[in-house]
């Protein structure tokens, strides 16, 4: 249970280091920024004294016009990167590029298209991210989603790697559902519980399997892919919020078994109401278990979780780290490590710099290390992410 | 078949874990985005409403966390009342995607853009990201002119009575009272504003030109470069210049910014931090939209006169 250790324990440090950075900054901030603000008010000052102020250019171009078009937005993902492994070890990309295309396509659906060119082997390759319908006024609180689309399951797989606050996918991700996470085409019903007391939300998906995978893949005979999710959510106080989810997955796997996944994902966040654009905390964890089938008879149970901490240092930067152990979903002896860090300065909503490093370790695997660089941008009217 | 059976069964047990449905309750249910909208709905709504504000008078609208509580409200909500335009563009949207709630979504009955027939300040005629993040439609803080207030409850009278028609004549009662509280106070506000009228004042975000132009002040800049973007420190030094060459001496800001800034640049100018409520429940005194300008009114003034203004 060395795992349980060193992950508690890292969650212990990261907590600590988050709550002293909180305590510094209320106590330091004020004196030390002002100062420095000072120096460079003075030097502003200093310069601006014989500089006459510009008058800003009226502007005179028509407003568009109401369009039926839906909103359109791209999205890059420009990377550099050092690894300590292999021949190369320095390179850089266009790792991704998005389009997305959003619209109510009438009052009872609307849909929701995202296509990527993707840096691989030999230049880019288009590929259809999402695609899917949903409706939007089904009786008892339902909700009906048909097409290609990242699963509910966990708490990040349907987030989209560019808004996730570190650049480097969780070794449990990795490991058991890929690089883009369980995404798949199927439908999935979602009901909102009408529960008095707190959110709760259940999900329920039949998909076809995923053409390739780690844990599932398409059957050439009828099984399926059935997820589910329950989604658990509280105010603790006006200031703070905690969810619980639980995933139950059951599909056809790669050795034309079946395998069975639990997953449990814990998410806490503080922000303050009055002041929620400077600082705000995020832990989150989650854990998957899996139960693979194989060939002889015979099951493979294996395990693989992370847990992080994102602390916002001040409105445009925000610090998080991150702990990993996974499994594979075949190999129980093969005990994945790994740590990370990312600095993400969000210059507007629109553009964001990450700065991480992290580093690899585990039982017969060679010690790895990681920096990487990226930088996000939107253009467009890219839609609000979800809490 | 084995695993589906068990999956199945697990399924099955968490639907039958879950408690029932609430029972229908008799009043309108209606969610604002911002409690000044829900003042207004109590206030024409008497007691036919039962009201829910999703932001808090203290936070800043732009940037209100769409947590999926608030989508509970919006699940079983009769009507849904927003400021419109783009004001809370990051957050109302995956709010009623995920409500499943016909009613309330936009064209339908329930759902109530009080901005319609409200005349807009700053319409961009070009529509550019380098600006900022500027509002395409045009500024989006006019609940904070308390004329404009009228067609804001005009709006939400409308919706009421298009959904309960059989109350359409209390609710009639109710706009004209508040029409003519807003026309009676209006008379005592701008007596109370008319010797600091044209007084040149900054403001840290631009979302005061409803305000300014209703009271008769003259912002002249703000501590944020550029909408959105938090004050540099080339941007101050620029606002004490010109606060020291046009002799002005307050500086405006709203709740949920912190002060550190505003307070160098008055410390610089010898001038005054004025914080000013941009909402109902800013404050604790401000219970009510009426309060929300009496509140105001009482500080600005205030303050002006102790700067010798």
């Amino acid at each position: 249970m060395s795992f349980l250790r060193i992950s508690s324990s890292l969650l212990v440090l990261s907590l600590w280091a988050a709550g002293s950075v909180a305590v510094a900054q209320d106590r330091d901030s004020t004196a030390a920024v002002d100062s420095l603000l000072i120096k460079e008010l003075e030097k502003e000052m200093a310069g601006q004294a014989a500089a006459t102020p510009t008058p800003t250019p009226a502007q005179a171009a028509p407003r568009s016009a109401p369009t039926t078009n839906p909103r359109i937005s791209v999205i890059g993902d420009l990377r550099a990167w050092y690894t300590s492994e292999g021949e190369r070890n320095v390179d850089a990309e266009l790792h991704e590029a998005e389009l997305s295309f959003q619209s109510v396509v009438d009052p009872y659906a609307r849909a929701d298209v995202f296509v990527a060119a993707d840096h691989g082997p030999g230049g880019f390759h288009f590929d259809l991210e999402e695609a899917y319908l949903t409706t939007l006024s089904l009786p008892h609180q339902l909700q009906l989603k048909g097409g290609k689309f990242r699963s509910t399951v966990g708490k990040i797989n349907r987030i989209h790697p560019h808004a996730l606050p570190f650049i480097d996918m969780p070794l449990v991700y990795l490991n058991y559902f890929g690089e883009e996470g369980l995404n798949d085409e199927g439908i999935e019903l979602s009901w909102l519980v009408p529960n008095p007391a707190f959110f709760q939300e259940f999900t329920f998906e039949i998909s076809r399997g995923p053409g390739e995978g780690e844990s599932f893949v398409y059957s050439g005979d009828n099984r399926l892919l059935y997820t589910s999710h329950l989604r658990n959510f509280w105010d603790l106080t006006p200031n703070s919020t905690l969810e619980v989810g639980l995933t139950g997955i059951a599909g056809p796997n790669p050795n034309d078994r079946s395998t069975l996944m639990g997953g449990l994902d814990v998410t806490y966040k503080w922000k303050p109401v009055q002041f929620n654009t400077y600082h705000s905390l995020t832990l989150q964890s989650e854990a998957f278990l899996s139960d693979a089938g194989q060939i002889p008879g015979a099951s493979t149970t294996t395990f693989g979780m992370y847990a992080l901490a994102t602390y916002q240092l001040a409105r445009r930067w925000f610090l998080t780290g991150r702990f990993d152990q996974s499994d594979v979903p075949d190999d129980a002896s093969w005990n994945e490590y790994g740590a990370s860090a990312t600095l993400g300065w969000h210059l507007t909503e629109f553009q964001k710099i990450e700065l991480g490093g992290r580093t690899l370790w585990g039982d017969g695997i060679d010690r790895s290390s990681q920096a990487l660089a990226r930088v996000i941008f939107v253009i467009g009217a890219h839609g609000a992410h979800e809490y | 078949m084995q695993v589906f059976h068990r999956f199945l069964f697990l399924v099955v047990s968490v639907f039958l874990l879950l408690p029932q449905p609430a029972k229908a309750q008799k009043k309108l249910d209606v969610v604002t985005t911002l409690p000044d909208l829900a003042s207004i709905t109590k206030l024409v709504g008497g007691d036919k409403v039962d009201v829910f504000p999703i932001a808090t008078g203290y936070q800043n609208p732009h940037f209100v966390d769409p947590k999926p509580s608030y989508i509970t409200k919006l699940a079983r909500a009769d009507m849904f009342v927003t400021v419109g335009l783009d004001l809370e563009t990051g957050w109302v949207p995956p709010l009623l995607n995920s409500a499943r709630n016909g009613k309330i979504l936009k064209g339908a009955p329930g759902y109530v853009d009080v901005s319609v027939g409200v005349p807009l300040l700053q319409v961009p005629t070009s529509v550019s990201r380098e600006q900022g993040d500027i509002h395409i439609y045009g500024n989006p803080h006019y609940w904070l002119d308390p004329v404009r207030g009228k067609t804001i409850a005009q709006n939400i009278y409308e919706a009421l009575a298009r959904l309960e028609p059989a109350n359409e004549a209390y609710f009639a009662a109710n706009l004209k009272q508040f029409d003519d509280q807003i026309d009676a106070k209006l008379v005592e506000w701008e007596a109370k504003m008319k010797p600091y009228k044209g007084t040149k004042v900054i403001a840290y975000h631009n979302e005061w030109p409803y305000f300014e132009q209703r009271f008769g002040l003259e912002i002249i800049d703000f501590l944020e470069p550029k909408p959105g973007i938090p004050p540099t420190p080339s941007q101050l030094a620029k606002v004490i210049r010109e606060m020291q060459q046009q002799h002005v001496q307050a500086i405006i800001t709203s709740p949920y910014f912190k002060t550190d800034n505003a307070d160098l640049v008055a410390r610089k100018v010898n001038g005054k931090v004025v914080i000013l409520a941009t909402s109902v429940g800013a404050f604790p005194q401000i219970k009510d939209y009426f309060d929300l300008f009496d509140y105001n009114l009482d500080v600005l003034t205030k303050a002006l006169q102790s700067a010798g203004m």
